[in-house]
Parts: C-alpha cells; structure tokens; sequence
C-alpha cells in the first residue's frame, strides 16, 4: 500500500499518551494498522512515555504493597490451575496480496470492532442517506467527546464545503478524493487542525467511502447543512 | 507513607534496561517471584507517581499501581523484548489501565493478529533494533532537552492536559506550547538517528 498523506508526529505522539477522543484513537488506530511507518512512530512515542515514566519522580509504595499484590496474585494463580498462555502471533500479509485494486480489502479491526455484527465488508454498511450523492453511518459506543462517522461520497459529489471548531482528521478506505491539499488515496489521512476549510471532492469514477473522526461537531459554511445540522447530528 | 519523593536513577545503560527486560521473561517463564519483585520494586512507585499526577488521590494510586503490576504478571507472556523495552510496555500497560480506569473505555489498538495488518516488507524493516539500546538513548535524549521542552513534553504524557490547557498551567501562549513540543520532538528524533 503506497500510503502518501499521514497523521501529524503530534497526532502520533497524543495517541501514544492516551489523550484522544476514542473518536481519534479509532481513526489512529485503523490507520496505523494498514500504515507500518506509522507503527513504528507510535512504537518510538511509546518509548519517549517509557523514558518520561523512568525519569519523573517516584512515590513510595505502601509498606506491604508487594505482598498484597503476591497474595492476589496466588489466589488467582489457585482458581485457575492453568495458567493460559499463547503467544503473539501476527499474520503476515504479503502487500500485493492483501490490497486489491484501490480499496481496502476487508475492514481492519479497530473499525471492524465498532461496526454491527453481520458487517463483513464496506458494502455491507447500513448506509443512510444525507444529501444527494452522500450517504453516512454514524458509529455508535463512541464516548461523547469528538465524533465519528463513515461517508460514502458519488464521483465528482463534493461534501459541502466545512471548516473545523477542532481537530478533524479523515482517512480514506476507498477510491480517492482531491481538496485543496491534494490527492488523498485509500490508506491515506487528512490531519486537519481547526483553521482549514476545504471541500474535498471525489475525483473519479468511483465511489470514495471514508472515515472521519471530529474533536468537535463539524461546521458547514453553506446555509442548507448548517440548517440541516441539528437534525441530521453531524 | 506515600509522598514524591525525588527521581531515582533508572537504567543508565542498556545492560540495566536488558535486566529489567529479562525479570519480564523470567515471570513468563518460570513465575519467577524473585524477578516480580524486582520489577516491583522498580516500576511501581513510578507508575504510583503516573497515577497520582491523573487521579489526584493517592490511596487510588495506589491501588492503580498496584493493579498495573497485577497486569505485568498476567501479561508477562505476551511481552516481546524484540518490540518492545521494558519500560515501554510498562507504560502502555499503565496508560491502558488509566484510560479503563478514569474514562470508562478501552484504549483502541492496532491488533497483531488483525489479517487486514499491512506488514513492512522493505529489506530495512527487518533489520532488528536493539529495544532496550533505544529506550536508554530515548531517555538521555530526553534528559538533555531544554528545560521549557522537557516539561512540555513531561506534562504531554502526564496528566491528561490538551495543548491549551498546558500553556495556561506553564502561562505561555498556546502557539509557545506548539512550537517547544515541535522542537522536542525534532531534537529527539535526531538524537536517536544520529546513533541508529
């Protein structure tokens, strides 16, 4: 996969301290599994949290802290005889054999985990309507802060032109969009902070399906969505 | 008692980092108790500090620090020194347990055995960095970053502040915030390409 547009090092860097939205967490997240460059920045970001832990200050533990945890520790030791063990595995995927054509093959898991049961692949989300050529799927179990939602955009549609109160990022699953910023592919995040406008528009003869993930209700600048906003909950 | 007491040196060279990564095997391996206590002994008063600085209350610290070291144990064998230094997997079993704890949810993660994983295949990607060469050059990149940088980075993985409400507690404008973080972080990643 020829990943060309990543999250901000910031981005990174805020996902591998645990201070997202879980919105964010699970665009990071779905990105960084199809983007190994981005898995291994995260991995470095760890270690930065690693250092921090082994250089800040530290705080005397209880006197028998160490016993406690040991006597927890047996009694679960006792309940369950065997002890599970199973060892990382990862599956290797060839590159070539995993993509095909321009869309992500099935859907990886951190978005898979959000998505109804009987969802196997893009096509099989319960799509609901939101303007003419744009449809949405609002995921749900997501905590309050920020926003996530999936769009599947028609060739040459456009979303109505937005600018951003927060953080907003968009990852690409299918097909490919062109805004103002530039060619944005399957694989491929848009990491927007709060001062950009732009209107991204689905630039070929297939339909784009992607991923955006809002620290804050997005805001369109033309009068028929900003009327529809409250309704439709964007 | 249970105050903040002042830094304990942590491992000042990999061969220090590697023990704590071989107390990890050890308690996979065998339950080596002798080894869990060790590590105890090392990264629970630090997670107890990584707590506090969130939760506020040190009895809950306490017990977060401990139920991190729980975890240290269950998880022992899922521990992989090739990905990994000890301290690293410490902290992201802390922070787990932070976001579980104090937001009510599961930190999202990439999973290992997802078969959408795209995996490196470039000749690079194998070569194998030494984890524990790197956490000991992270941190003593870390420790030689500018004061105003090193805090801002500090108060990044610590408490749970947004950029903003950072440069309010440091009471700098938010774009000074921006621009250390940005400089830290070029710093540090030079620091460690200078080397690998």
């Amino acid at each position: 996969m020829n990943i060309k547009h990543h999250p901000t090092d910031q981005t990174l860097m805020d996902y591998a301290s645990g201070k997202m939205s879980q919105a964010m967490e699970l665009l990071v997240a779905t990105h960084m599994t199809l983007c190994p460059k981005c898995r291994e920045k995260v991995a470095e970001f760890e270690a930065l949290g690693g250092a921090a832990l082994e250089t800040a200050n530290v705080m005397s533990m209880d006197a028998h802290a160490l016993d406690h945890v040991m006597a927890m520790i047996e009694r679960e030791t006792a309940n369950e005889n065997v002890v599970f063990r199973e060892m990382p595995s990862t599956r290797r995927v060839a590159v070539g054999e995993s993509i095909t054509g321009s869309a992500i093959p099935s859907v990886p898991r951190p978005l898979a985990n959000l998505l109804p049961d009987n969802v196997l692949s893009l096509e099989d989300i319960p799509w609901k309507s939101l303007a003419p050529g744009v449809k949405h799927y609002q995921l749900k179990s997501i905590e309050s802060k920020g926003t996530v939602r999936l769009m599947k955009i028609a060739p040459g549609v456009s979303i109505p032109d937005h600018g951003h109160h927060g953080h907003e990022m968009t990852l690409l699953l299918k097909g490919s969009y062109i805004d103002e910023i530039g060619r944005f592919r399957a694989g491929d995040v848009a990491d927007l902070g709060n001062d950009v406008d732009h209107q991204p528009i689905a630039d070929t003869a297939e339909e784009c399906i992607c991923l955006i993930a809002t620290d804050a209700p997005m805001k369109f600048n033309r009068l028929l969505p900003k009327l529809l906003q409250p309704f439709i909950g964007i | 008692m249970s105050g903040t007491t002042r830094t304990r040196p942590g491992p000042a060279d990999p061969a220090e980092a590697k023990r704590c990564a071989s107390w990890i095997v050890a308690v996979a391996a065998t339950q080596d108790r002798e080894a869990f206590a060790q590590l105890f002994a090392h990264f629970a008063p630090r997670v107890k500090a990584y707590m506090f600085r969130f939760g506020g209350n040190s009895e809950n610290a306490e017990e977060l620090a401990q139920e991190a070291m729980m975890q240290v144990w269950r998880k022992a064998h899922l521990f992989d020194p090739q990905k990994a230094a000890a301290s690293t997997w410490i902290f992201t079993i802390a922070r787990n347990l932070r976001i579980d704890r104090f937001r009510q949810r599961k930190h999202i993660e990439v999973d290992d055995s997802d078969p959408t994983l795209i995996i490196d295949d470039s000749p690079l990607a194998d070569e194998i960095v030494d984890r524990d060469e790197h956490a000991v050059l992270v941190k003593s990149a870390m420790e030689e970053l500018p004061a105003d940088q090193k805090v801002v980075v500090e108060l990044s993985f610590f408490e749970d502040l947004s950029h903003s409400e950072i440069a309010e507690q440091l009471d700098i404008p938010l774009g000074t915030v921006k621009s250390r973080l940005r400089l830290a972080l070029t710093k540090l990643r030079g620091g460690l390409e200078g080397v690998s």
